[in-house]
């Protein structure tokens, strides 16, 4: 049996899948939903929005400081600011906190501010379970 | 030293463990390799310590991709092939208003960490702007394994 010319294609067959291979890093995501503005409806909220302030110093990733709007305690980093948000969620069983899990937040980058100091505010928003999350106009 | 034996036989090498070895790495590259992103422009994602993100659906989506340059400036934005100057923002909402009327409901984010969040702002409205209420994802580097 004449092998030749199958390992031929083989072989050309390995070496296109060799270059074409594109080994890409995985992506995630945080949903958002964006509903249109209707601004001939004025809805009252039931209570005021918590507003998350995100500033950036630089490009690297921890070059950013967050501040919360109100009579809060300052938060000084991202850890603190999930912590606060953690503590003052009002449980499922009756646990006293001042916020519930649908409270409105929203997150208030400057013009300036870098996407990866936003997203990091909004990761850190995600992680102490809200799910009420809106980016703001720039401030 | 000369061969003794049948004269007529010729000496073949043993192919079956290369084509054994061979046919693997096929199936494996076949396997790995995906067809290639072509959406999707190279820059470097947001990459938050401890995400809590989700794995999103690459089925019907229209991927925005706004191309960074340096000092956290944008060059212009890249929608489903399409590129779009900063100044003619108005196309982008027509584009993702198309593919969203045709059968897409997520609109995939794809901005550099660098980039400033008033371009980034800039963008989420036009893409508002479009109608339909789409679900926004937006996109991070995921965990490194």
């Amino acid at each position: 049996m004449n092998l030749t010319s199958m390992i031929d294609v083989v072989f050309l067959l390995l070496i296109y899948f060799m270059v074409a291979t594109e080994f890409k890093t995985a992506e995630e995501s945080f949903p958002m939903d964006l509903p249109l503005r209707d601004y001939s409806q004025i809805i009252q909220l039931d209570s005021k929005p918590l507003v998350i302030f995100v500033e950036s110093a630089g490009d690297k990733k921890s070059d950013f400081r967050v501040r919360l709007d109100g009579p809060w305690d300052s938060v000084s980093s991202i850890e603190e600011l999930v912590l606060f948000l953690r503590s003052n969620k009002a449980g499922r069983f009756g646990a006293s906190g001042l916020f519930t899990e649908t409270h409105p937040i929203l997150i208030r980058p400057t013009k300036e501010t870098r996407w990866g100091h936003t997203i990091a505010a909004y990761n850190a928003v995600v992680r102490a379970k809200y799910v009420n999350i809106t980016l703001d106009e720039p401030s | 030293m000369a061969r003794r034996g049948n004269p007529s036989s010729i000496i073949n090498a043993n192919m079956t463990p290369m084509i054994d070895v061979t046919f693997l790495l096929i199936v494996f590259f076949v396997v790995v390799s995906q067809i290639v992103d072509r959406d999707a422009v190279s820059m470097n994602l947001p990459a938050p310590s401890q995400a809590v993100a989700g794995i999103p659906d690459n089925q019907s989506r229209v991927v925005v991709n706004i191309v960074p340059l340096e000092h956290g400036d944008v060059a212009g934005i890249v929608v489903a092939g399409h590129t779009i100057a900063w100044d003619s923002m108005h196309e982008l909402s027509d584009i993702v208003e198309t593919r969203l009327r045709g059968g897409a409901t997520e609109v995939h984010l794809r901005a550099d960490r660098t980039t400033k969040y008033s371009y980034v702002h800039q963008v989420i409205e036009a893409i508002r702007a479009a109608g339909l209420n789409p679900r926004l994802q937006l996109v991070i580097e995921g965990e490194q394994p």
